[in-house]
């Protein structure tokens, strides 16, 4: 049996966008058993760009899963972003998890939006101003956050949905001067530490599609300017036979 | 190419400032665009959502180094349905 996923991340909705996704997006139901959206769903988080999200991948006839982005904290509108997306049926993780019944098993999705920090042997410290030790705390609460999230979830088939990246591989494209700004090997981490299928992620628009962590647990990075589509599909299979 | 003969190429800071005001203007708010300094001015590269996000960066970058000659090379993201679908058993 095989569990269908759709992904798709930093699609940047506002008025201007609204409509250019949809026809691909009613396709939806015929190929996939869920959407997962990686964060930076708007381009400032406000509650106006949020109800442009909800226009565009609300009701689509497959459960709408995501997480939230950088973008999507520019306007400190957060609560009124989430509720707008709830209220359109959008299930929004942040530090939390879902199961959703598919026809091929059921599927655990647990997301954080993450942060950044760096990775093994060239990354940040707790340690000097606070400054830089509140930046180092958030990427590690973010990862406990979600090591916490992948391991409370009973299914047959577990996902880690991030915006910020789990490991450098999917990074390659980028400057590697801004690599502690895109992601974190925290992140990688709680994957790792649980029994994950897939990790999804954004954030990085000149990134790379394909990676995996040190685990061995693959990761895709769907921000839409790699993936160069409205979103990809992965057939998730033999460990739910 | 935007600019007119005789214009000076950009220095650094130049460049610093364009990343900066397109990540941060929100009329842009583009972290994805790339700023690259050739022997005859700037290019800008990278991919947007749409056309009229296109425009407005070679609007506000032009509109504030107006001696600058800048070449945009910035496309939209295709939203078509894939065609392939990754098996991952």
């Amino acid at each position: 049996m095989v569990i269908r996923i759709a992904a798709v991340g930093d699609v940047h909705l506002d008025e201007d966008v609204v409509g250019r996704f949809r026809p691909a997006l009613e396709e939806l139901p015929d190929c996939a058993d869920v959407l997962l959206l990686a964060g930076d769903l708007t381009r400032h988080g406000t509650e106006a760009e949020a109800r442009c999200v909800a226009r565009e991948f609300g009701d689509l006839g497959v459960p709408v899963i995501t997480v939230l982005g950088n973008h999507d904290h520019q306007c400190d509108q957060v609560p009124q972003v989430v509720k707008v997306l709830q209220d359109a049926g959008i299930t929004v993780l942040e530090g939390t998890g879902t199961v959703v019944e598919c026809a091929g098993g059921r599927l655990g999705v647990a997301g954080v939006k993450g942060f950044g920090g760096g990775f093994a042997g060239r990354c940040a410290s707790d340690f000097g101003e606070p400054e830089m030790k509140a930046f180092v705390r958030t990427t590690r609460e973010s990862a406990d956050a979600l090591a916490a999230a992948l391991l409370s979830l009973e299914c047959d088939a577990l996902v880690a949905l991030t915006h910020y990246a789990p490991v450098p591989d999917t990074l390659a494209g980028e400057p590697p001067e801004i690599y502690p700004f895109l992601g974190c090997y925290q992140l990688g981490q709680a994957i790792d530490s649980a029994p994950t299928a897939l990790a999804l992620h954004g954030h990085a628009h000149h990134g790379t599609e394909r990676g995996t962590t040190p685990g061995g647990v693959r990761v895709r990075n769907v921000a839409h300017p790699v993936i160069k589509q409205a979103y990809s599909i992965f057939h998730l299979g033999d460990q739910v036979d | 190419m935007t600019g007119q003969p005789g214009d000076v190429p950009p220095d650094e800071y130049v460049e610093a400032e364009i990343q900066s005001m397109l990540a941060e203007d929100p009329s842009v708010a583009e972290q994805g665009i790339t700023v690259v300094r050739r022997e005859r001015g700037l290019v800008l590269y990278g991919e947007v959502e749409s056309q009229h996000r296109r425009e407005e960066i070679l609007r506000r970058v032009t509109e504030r180094f107006p001696h600058t000659p800048v070449t945009s090379d910035i496309g939209v993201i295709r939203t078509q349905a894939p065609t392939q679908v990754e098996e991952l058993p």
